[in-house]
């Protein structure tokens, strides 16, 4: 099978885990909507839990971990396959990190009365999504593959050894700085069926990840195939 | 052979003297650093808005920037000269010229802030020379981690499209830690509080700098051509 | 008494929601390709 052809079959199964994915989170949906229980002091906004907490979870360790992991990985091994696959995983990751910070706020200005107050999970995403941002644009600024491989692994390292220090950073501040006292959602009780749908929802929205990682990696791997063979075609043509 | 240090002072050397002949990144630097304290000056009411309460912000956005324009200079001459190839076919080591290039940036940037410093005391009117110690330990751990970075970035920036548009976008998320340290250990400072109130951050940052140069200088090798 | 913020809980569904679809939408049709 040529690389285009094994490109195309992971395509293939990429889409199929994708629908899968969404399939699950509109269960998540449903079943957060209208199966789950109102929080008893917080209203309806506690729903939001269901979506940001699990997309959170995603953005932050799962797809940035892989970004790290595959862009060591890569400086070692050199295959580029390992740049591919890191470099999708920080797309699909800044995609996460968009809702997250999209529905933080909103979720915040019910809890808070603010928008936006420094909060430890909040703010640590908004310094990844500049990691992420970062990561996105060098890629685009760099057209080599090869150094454009490179450059992102050490961004991709850098990037994943600052996030416990943002998180340390963000840390001493809600510790030690004084700020102004705002409510605290606190640890809510959490009753059965809140559960089970809080560990659905993480479920669903995993899936959907890999989904989409795998969907966006098939899609870079083919890219790459098809520039190979146009590359090998050229040269063949010439004689 | 010459051993890694003396390699690397050797290249930091050869660019201050550049940088001292032609003095241009140095006399733009800081003329950025006295017009932006001069506007945080004008800029807010005196009457609501004391001047020890804005204080370590205004410095350390003024470091940080000042900064910033310092670190491309760092690849950008070698780049319009093609003379890093000459560097990397003589015997000094990747990390002899990793060491060089952010020796040159932190006694470039070094300068710049000695010269801040006086001025930002002058404009703001707050009491440095009480706590000028402290003070300048806390600068010169927060300078080495972004300086740290920031060489790495700019190797790679100069290579790229935007050039020192990318430079900023890479360094902004690690200019976090310590710029943030940095402010609140200053502020710390300006208000006389005891030690045992800002060691827990002195204690980040060091850990943030020996975490990333030790990083910086291990991956550097791979933003250079094979 | 909850408060009523039935409405936040909506915007932030709808905008996850549309953030989700249309990404999801945009890689499924590029990556077709020829």
């Amino acid at each position: 099978m040529t690389p285009t052809e094994s490109a195309e079959r992971a395509l293939r199964r990429g889409g199929v885990l994708m629908a899968v994915g969404l399939v699950l989170v509109a269960g998540v949906y449903v079943r957060a909507l209208a199966f789950t229980p109102e929080e008893a002091t917080q209203g309806l906004a506690q729903k939001i839990f269901y979506i940001h907490a699990p997309s959170a979870w995603v953005a932050l360790y799962l797809a940035y971990g892989i970004v790290g992991i595959f862009s060591v990985l890569y400086l070692f091994l050199r295959d580029p396959r390992l740049d591919l696959l890191a470099s999708s995983s920080a797309e699909v990751g800044t995609v996460f990190a968009t809702v997250v910070l999209v529905t933080g706020p909103i979720w915040g200005k019910t809890v808070w009365g603010a928008w936006w107050t420094w909060d430890a999970r909040l703010t640590s995403t908004l310094f990844l999504y500049f990691i992420y941002l970062a990561y996105l644009v060098l890629r685009s600024a760099v057209e080599e593959p090869g150094r454009r491989a490179r450059y992102s692994a050490v961004l991709g390292i850098l990037g994943a050894l600052l996030v416990p220090f943002i998180h340390m950073t963000v840390y001493l501040f809600r510790t030690l700085h004084p700020m102004p006292v705002v409510l605290q959602p606190g640890r809510p009780r959490v009753p059965g069926p809140m559960l089970v749908t809080i560990l659905y929802s993480f479920v669903a929205f995993t899936v959907f990840y890999f989904g989409l990682l795998a969907r966006r990696y098939a899609w870079a791997r083919l890219a790459a195939a098809r520039a190979q063979g146009e590359a090998e075609g050229g040269a063949d043509a010439t004689h | 052979m010459r051993s890694v240090l003396g390699q690397a002072w050797a290249i930091a050397a050869k660019d201050l003297l550049l940088e001292f002949r032609s003095r241009t990144a140095f006399l733009s630097a800081l003329v950025f650093t006295a017009l932006v304290l001069a506007i945080f000056n004008f800029a807010r009411d005196p009457t609501a808005v004391s001047a020890t309460d804005l204080a370590p912000s205004v410095l350390w956005i003024t470091f940080s920037f000042a900064g910033v324009l310092g670190l491309n200079r760092a690849f950008s001459l070698e780049k319009e000269n093609r003379t890093i190839d000459g560097l990397l076919l003589s015997p000094a080591s990747r990390t002899a010229l990793y060491a060089g290039k952010t020796l040159a940036n932190l006694v470039f940037v070094g300068a710049v802030e000695a010269v801040g410093l006086p001025l930002f005391a002058l404009f703001f009117n707050v009491p440095l020379l009480d706590v000028l110690g402290p003070l300048l330990l806390v600068i010169a751990l927060a300078t080495v981690g972004f300086v740290a970075v920031g060489t790495l970035m700019s190797s790679m920036a100069v290579n790229t499209r935007f050039g020192e548009m990318m430079l900023l976008v890479l360094v902004l998320p690690f200019l976090v830690t310590p710029v943030s340290t940095a402010a609140e250990m200053t502020a710390k400072l300006f208000a006389h509080r005891p030690f045992a109130e800002w060691a827990p951050w002195l204690k980040l940052l060091g850990a943030y700098d020996i975490t990333f140069v030790v990083l910086c200088t291990l991956v550097f090798e791979f933003t250079l051509e094979e | 008494m909850p408060p009523t913020n039935g409405g936040y809980m909506v915007a932030a569904y709808v905008a996850a929601a549309v953030i989700y679809l249309s990404y999801s939408v945009w890689l499924y049709w590029r990556s077709r390709g020829r």
